[in-house]
């Protein structure tokens, strides 16, 4: 039986004058090496899909040279069925304050921003209200509770493109340019916002930050597994009877655990047809497969990946192409356009999906559409691309005899 | 230090505050502002799909038709919207009341079918509910 | 230094080098589509991607730098695989049909594509094209864009931007709908557009050509009531072969004359006759205002790109401008007034095709202010296509001289072809018409820094040392420009459009088996050896341009040369 670990959730803290920051405080006591060292310590990964240790990045971070950084919270969470930075935006708001804080102090930023996608109203007037507080009582400005930590938050709101939650293209949107990625090296620590370093992270990452300083690293790193320390927020939806944001230690239950015990089960039919595990960027899996640990590496082994934690539960007897037009028509729309495997490609293979509603694939078509994918995975330019095609790949390689047309003897005889 | 007046973005969401969407001659003043060709700034707009260089209906009505949402019968809600308004995606109605959008995930995946009115997010909607709330809009 | 391996091939090379400089180092072709020397790094086509060190995510050779000990796989079996794909990919986004095909598309013979396909060996094509559906832009005088064809490798909005510094294109929407277009949709002929054509240069399809006169021309030559004259610019000579087979840079003046004659035109005349009287007229003007002090400097006006940029950018300057018409366009008025008298032709009988290395021409001979003088201009390209279609191979024809009266052509015309070469003749001019002697030697120093941007003094007399200039390239222009607005002395500035000047204009034939600064360089040495092989004659000694002013005009900046030689400008600033 799962049970929530409730490590970042807790009751809902927006009022400003109801928070002291005493993790920001405890931050600005221990100093830079120290702060970063203890993030380092609770091992803790980033929580936007990538997974890079969030320690390291601010280490490389603190060590560029040059007298201007910037910090940047990614609040431009996107991908279908992942919805669990809104729940700490609108929840939990001053945590994600406090760990961008203290993450800019730790790397020496005195500028951020925290980027908000422009459908999300709610945490934007949220925001926008904590922004202007935190001004007028000191917690942004100059000497920040008597140290010597100057630090000015801007709120920026996305305008509708999917792409910008990549960092290199919300660099570029935040700088007024087309959300298009751009091509690393250089990576953003080395040369970002308006050229100069800058560290991009996660909402749910700066909120566990927060707390990691505020409780120390070793409860942190006590929760989890050897490889996946602390706890996740997960997105349940889909064909689920309780969707919603639920905070899970790692390595505490199985998938098929989750999708039971918090989930209350599947609702459409009596089991999932698949479930996708970490978002339309990652392969779905078999009910047969559901039988696996939720962490990193449990999730890598069984041929999937974590990815944002978005858990979409697919029933039993839903059209498959349906469903692979769907996912096909979000990366279709979705791509940034500039690089031609990934906006031809997911082009193409929306093309075909399209033509196939009631027919099933030829073996050639099959063939096509796996060499289109492995051409994306290989030569696009940014993580969005690369990954674009692993759901719907993941798809055929699971229900063949669904989705592709039986190999007729006559072929069997010509081919031999 | 930026002010938010330095970011484009935050500009030109204020601009289209202002006017309901992105006109010729502010364009114009961006390229200034910014120092950059027009036709640039022009592209950057035409990338975001909620910044707009034509005007729009007064409501524009956003309807998500991402997977999870789609799993919770979005398609029968986009179509009693579709038909009510009598408009095809990304279209105006004539009295220039509404614009319809069908859209992807707009992050309320596990309370859907879900619709946008302008800033406001309808959440757990029914064919009955979605058009009650465009009557109102009239 | 960087060491690295290369198809197993030891390379050295300079920190910062790319792999795919470092490849062409030791004669690898890795194929590209987006990549071109001149403009910035783009990194969108990737089908120059590599395998580095056996990594499982490929590398653009274009955007990744050589570093030591990486071993680089160019064309292994998975790279040659992917490469195949991305290929079916883009000509699926190319929109090949019976319409629109490789057989009528303009650079049926110089597409980047066909040359990229040979070079990755494409076997298969399982693709269906996807139709995009997109509305052809007919706005512009000079050019035509067809998105259709458009690959979207970005390549004209950099050059538009980066090498003309002018930014008309940009890419607008994104996903499926990403397209190339200018502000607001509003169309080439309706935005800040010069039409100096360089982004057709960069095009590696046919989405991006010059507005075809060859109908209109085929038709004037058919109709037997037509007195069809037609005139070639000096940059052309050095080009019309290429489309024959011939280098960029071999001279076939006398073959172009004798293939225009078969084709049947009443006259073939050479530009570089008004092109004197350009220079005359000019020259004048130069003196007069400088002695007078009036508006300097004064800046050239016979290109016409650089004409529309001027009006855009610096409309406060188009009193600056001279007043003198481009050579085209006081051909055009002169056959129709004074040719038109001496050959007994009613001017409306008179047909003026002209043969131009040059899009932007296009544009002019459709100003109002000049009167439909010239009704029809070529560009290389399209003369090459017509003779072609006319089963002449240029190469193979013997020389003939171009008709008289207007074609009296020596040396010095030759060289206004290239940058420098129309203020080095006004110079000569200007300093003929000041002290009555010969200018023997003109030193123009190239200036430290500003590439593209020459300046020099010329000691005329005691009292007065010309300091001139000269910009080509609109990026350069733009430059000057800022110079003369921050107060630096001047007093006469040539500009010309295009990077190098004419012979790189934007209707000269596109190779896509050389680099376009390699064709360029290789026209320029044609150009100097017709001048070296010539003897030098000055404007002002030209006994044709003589007669023509005892005859008709009087004398440089008369009444009537006003009337018919000069013209006026319009402000368009940016809208």
């Amino acid at each position: 039986m799962v049970i929530e670990k409730k490590f970042l959730k807790g009751n809902p803290l927006k009022d400003i004058s109801e928070y002291d920051f005493p993790g920001l405080r405890r931050a600005l006591s221990l100093g830079q090496e120290n702060v970063i060292q203890e993030i380092s310590d609770s091992m803790l990964l980033g929580r936007g899909g990538a997974g890079f240790p969030t320690g390291t990045k601010w280490s490389l971070a603190l060590e560029q040279a040059g007298d201007k950084k910037y910090f940047i919270c990614n609040a431009d969470e996107g991908e279908p069925g992942t919805f669990k930075d809104r729940f700490l935006l609108e929840e939990r708001p001053l945590k994600v304050l406090e760990g961008l804080m203290i993450g800019a102090y730790a790397v020496g930023a005195d500028e951020g921003f925290i980027y908000i996608r422009g459908e999300y109203d709610l945490p934007i007037k949220i925001f926008r209200e904590i922004l202007e507080d935190a001004r007028d009582e000191g917690i942004l400005g100059k000497n920040i509770f008597g140290s010597d930590f100057d630090f000015d938050l801007t709120l920026v709101r996305g305008a509708g493109a999917y792409v910008c939650g990549d960092e290199t293209s919300l660099i570029n949107s935040i700088e007024g340019k087309r959300g298009i990625s751009r091509i690393k090296p250089p990576y953003p620590i080395q040369e970002g916002l308006f050229g100069n370093p800058t560290v991009v992270n996660n909402v749910e990452s700066l909120a566990c930050a927060a707390e990691i300083i505020n409780k120390g690293a070793g409860e942190f790193v006590a929760l989890g597994t050897d490889n996946s320390r602390g706890t996740k927020l997960v997105s349940l939806s889909g064909d689920i009877n309780l969707p919603g944001v639920y905070e899970i230690e790692f390595g505490c239950g199985t998938l098929e655990e989750i999708i039971n015990d918090l989930g209350g089960g599947v609702s459409y039919g009596n089991k999932p047809k698949f479930v996708i595990p970490g978002g339309l960027s990652t392969a779905a899996l078999l009910p047969e497969e559901l039988n696996c640990g939720y962490s990193y590496e449990d999730i890598e082994e069984a041929g999937s990946s974590l990815g944002s934690g978005a858990i979409i539960v697919v029933g039993e007897s839903r059209d498959l192409v349906e469903i692979l037009l769907k996912v096909s028509r979000f990366y279709m729309d979705e791509t940034c356009g500039t690089c031609f495997p990934c906006r031809e490609g997911n082009k193409q293979i929306n093309f075909m999906l399209n033509q196939h509603k009631n027919k099933k694939f030829t073996r050639q078509e099959v063939e096509i559409i796996k060499d289109i994918g492995d051409a994306i995975a290989a030569a696009a330019r940014c993580g969005l691309g690369q990954t674009s095609l692993s759901l719907i790949e993941s798809i055929f390689d699971k229900f063949p005899e669904e989705l592709i047309e039986e190999v007729r003897h006559s072929e069997k005889v010509r081919n031999r | 230090m930026k002010k938010s007046n330095d970011i484009f973005l935050e500009t030109v969401h204020n601009i289209q505050q202002t006017y309901g969407y992105i006109p010729e001659r502010e364009i114009n003043q961006l390229a200034e502002k910014f120092d950059q060709p027009r036709a640039k700034i022009y592209g950057a707009i035409k990338f975001y799909s909620m910044l707009y260089t034509e005007p729009t209906g007064k409501y524009i009505i956003r309807i998500c038709d991402s997977l999870s949402c789609h799993l919770k019968d979005s398609h029968d809600l986009l179509l009693a919207v579709q038909d009510y308004l009598g408009l095809e995606d990304g279209e105006t109605s004539s009295d220039q009341l509404f614009t319809l959008e069908i859209v992807e995930c707009l992050g309320h995946c596990g309370e859907g079918p879900v619709m946008m009115v302008n800033d406001k997010m309808y959440t757990e909607l029914t064919k009955g509910k979605a058009l009650e709330i465009l009557q109102d809009c009239k | 230094m960087k060491r690295l391996e290369i198809d197993n091939i030891e390379v050295e090379v300079e920190p910062g080098t790319t792999l795919l400089e470092a490849a062409r180092k030791i004669n690898v072709n890795i194929p590209t589509l987006c990549y071109e020397e001149e403009l910035s790094i783009f990194g969108g086509c990737r089908l120059c991607v590599v395998e580095v060190n056996g990594g499982e995510l490929l590398k653009p050779a274009c955007a990744t730098e050589a570093d030591d000990g990486m071993i680089v796989k160019t064309h292994s079996p998975r790279v040659r695989e992917v490469r195949q794909t991305l290929f079916e990919l883009i000509i699926a986004s190319h929109d090949i049909s019976c319409e629109l095909n490789c057989l009528t598309c303009t650079r049926q013979s110089s597409c980047e594509l066909r040359v990229v396909a040979e070079d990755i060996g494409i076997s298969r094509m399982r693709l269906n094209p996807i139709y995009r559906g997109l509305e052809k832009d007919f706005s512009s005088h000079s050019i035509v864009r067809e998105p259709n064809k458009c690959i979207t490798c970005d390549r004209c909005i950099r050059k538009c931007e980066e090498i003309q510094g002018i930014g008309i294109f940009a890419n607008s929407a994104r996903g499926p709908e990403t397209e190339v277009t200018t502000f607001q949709d509003k169309g080439m002929g309706n935005v800040e557009c010069t039409n100096c054509g360089q982004c057709i240069i960069s095009c590696p399809t046919g989405a991006l050509h010059e507005v075809y006169h060859s109908e209109g021309v085929w038709d004037a030559l058919y109709d037997e009531n037509k007195h069809v004259v037609v005139q070639t610019a000096p940059a052309v000579r050095v080009a019309i072969a290429e489309p024959f087979g011939a280098e960029p840079g071999t001279v076939a003046t006398g073959q172009l004359v004798s293939a225009l004659k078969r084709l049947g035109f009443d006259g073939v005349f050479d530009t570089n006759f008004t092109a004197y009287l350009t220079i005359m007229e000019e020259g004048t003007e130069v003196v007069k205002r400088v002695t007078e002090n009036d508006n300097l400097p004064v800046l050239t006006s016979c290109s016409p790109g650089w004409i529309k940029f001027i009006e855009h950018f610096y409309p406060d300057y188009l009193k600056n401008l001279s007043t003198a018409k481009s050579p085209q366009q006081m051909f055009g008025a002169l056959a129709k007034t004074y040719y038109a008298e001496q050959a007994g032709v009613d001017p409306e009988d008179i047909v003026v095709v002209s043969i131009m290395p040059c899009t932007a021409k296009k544009f002019e001979s459709r100003r109002p202010e000049m009167n439909g003088d010239v009704d029809f201009v070529l560009t290389t390209r399209e003369a090459g296509m017509m003779i072609k279609s006319a089963g002449i191979n240029i190469c193979d024809l013997p020389e003939e001289n171009y008709d008289n009266l207007m074609g009296v052509s020596s040396g010095a015309g030759d060289i206004f072809a290239a940058s420098g070469g129309v203020m080095e003749a006004a110079l000569r001019s200007a300093y003929y018409l000041i002290t009555g002697e010969e200018l023997e030697d003109i030193d123009i120093k190239p200036v430290r820094g500003l590439t593209g941007l020459k300046k020099a003094e010329v000691p005329i007399n005691e009292d007065l040392t010309l300091k001139v200039g000269v910009a080509h390239g609109l990026s350069n222009a733009r430059k000057m420009m800022e110079l003369i607005k921050e107060g630096e002395e001047f007093h006469f500035v040539e500009f010309m459009a295009c990077p190098g000047g004419c012979i790189g204009g934007g209707g000269q034939p596109i190779r896509a088996d050389m680099t376009s600064e390699e064709a360029l360089q290789k026209r320029l040495e044609g150009v100097y050896s017709i001048d070296s092989s010539k003897k030098m004659r000055r404007s002002h000694e030209n006994p044709m341009i003589q007669k023509l002013y005892d005859e008709f005009l009087g004398k440089p900046g008369s009444h009537k040369a006003h009337k018919l030689l000069h013209t006026e400008y319009t402000a368009r600033g940016l809208n």
